[in-house]
């Protein structure tokens, strides 16, 4: 897995968005090139202004929720191959399917740890290489 | 009641009262009996007056309490209390994240010179040993540090319920406030001094037109 990927962690927590970022850095990314937002809107700010490899997501979030941010995502053709890894403390049945239909990539519940998160995210660029679509 | 047709009397009556009604004391009969319904009539309006008197001063006294508590202050005090919680967590999980930060790079550096010991000195003399034995603390430290910032998403677990539970605190506190205001409406139109004592049939008419019966 490429680790010098450019990653917008969004959550409405800071704690969570510096411990998935400690997490991400536990893998070997690259801590200067994850950045983050506080919710839906602002990520798409963001998503707008500079590119992306890798989005990582809350689903719970004022404003715009992770379901909104990745449906904002999905309609918008030149981000159709932008993965999307969405992270929920919901393990519900509804919001897996809701997710899987609008176009998620990964979905892992929280709390999850280091090696759950790279498992994610080795499948999920595994799947996209197989698919021929890049990031 | 008409006392004066006591012969035009429902054929399924007890023959004893027919009887009576057909009697000469039939009128007095007739007006004895109209007289116990009256009475009944009037412990059923009675009971009715008491219940809408007992409903409408307990929604005064729960309107009077609520309003006096302060909803909106105690509401607000409750929702700070939690956002406090939610801060305090927050702080309390970063100093943790802090520590961590703080010591993963230590652990790296102390493993990488442990290495760099043991490249040039092997065996069983005290710096392998020592050299090893630093290796392993700071492999040790680091996955205990992976841990312990893992483990800091309790904030954003027990934070998502803190939450909820400021979401639900707006609920019930709007529900209260309408009725207060429900309450103060009906407060608004009573005499209370006035309906104590429900004694008659007038007091309880009086009092029941008041709740539009």
């Amino acid at each position: 897995m490429e680790k010098n990927m450019k990653i917008l962690v969004v959550d409405d927590f800071s704690t969570m968005r510096r411990i998935v970022r400690n997490l991400l850095m536990e893998l070997g990314f690259s801590g200067p090139l994850i950045q983050e937002a506080e919710d839906g809107v602002s990520a798409l700010a963001m998503l707008r202004s500079m590119s992306f490899d890798l989005v990582v997501t809350d689903w719970n979030m004022p404003n715009m929720s992770g379901i909104d941010l990745l449906r904002a995502i999905r309609a918008e053709p030149i981000w159709k191959g932008l993965p999307v890894l969405m992270v929920t403390a919901e393990n519900n049945r509804d919001q897996i399917i809701a997710a899987a239909q609008a176009g998620v990539n990964g979905y892992v519940v929280k709390p999850f740890s280091a090696a759950t998160l790279e498992e994610k995210l080795v499948r999920i660029f595994e799947r996209l290489a197989a698919s021929g679509v890049s990031a | 009641m008409n006392t004066t047709t006591p012969l035009a009397i429902d054929a399924n009556l007890p023959p004893q009262l027919r009887d009576l009604l057909n009697s000469a004391d039939g009128a007095a009969f007739e007006q004895a009996l109209d007289t116990i319904v009256r009475q009944r009539e009037q412990h059923l309006f009675r009971a009715l007056g008491q219940l809408a008197r007992d409903l409408h001063e307990a929604m005064r006294r729960l309107g009077g309490d609520l309003a006096h508590e302060g909803v909106s202050s105690g509401a607000a005090g409750a929702r700070q209390h939690l956002q406090d919680v939610l801060e305090m967590s927050a702080q309390a999980a970063n100093r943790s994240l802090d520590f961590a930060e703080r010591m993963r790079p230590q652990a790296d550096a102390l493993s990488q010179n442990a290495s760099e010991v043991l490249a040039w000195t092997s065996g069983n003399d005290a710096a392998a040993v020592l050299a090893r034995q630093a290796l392993e603390f700071a492999d040790a430290s680091r996955s205990g540090l992976a841990d312990m910032v893992l483990s800091q998403s309790w904030q954003d677990l027990t934070g998502q319920r803190v939450k909820k539970v400021t979401a639900f605190i707006g609920t019930v506190e709007s529900s209260l406030l309408e009725l207060v205001r429900l309450t103060g409406a009906l407060s608004g139109s009573e005499s209370p001094a006035a309906a104590v004592h429900v004694s008659s049939q007038e007091d309880a008419d009086r009092l029941l037109s008041e709740f539009g019966f």
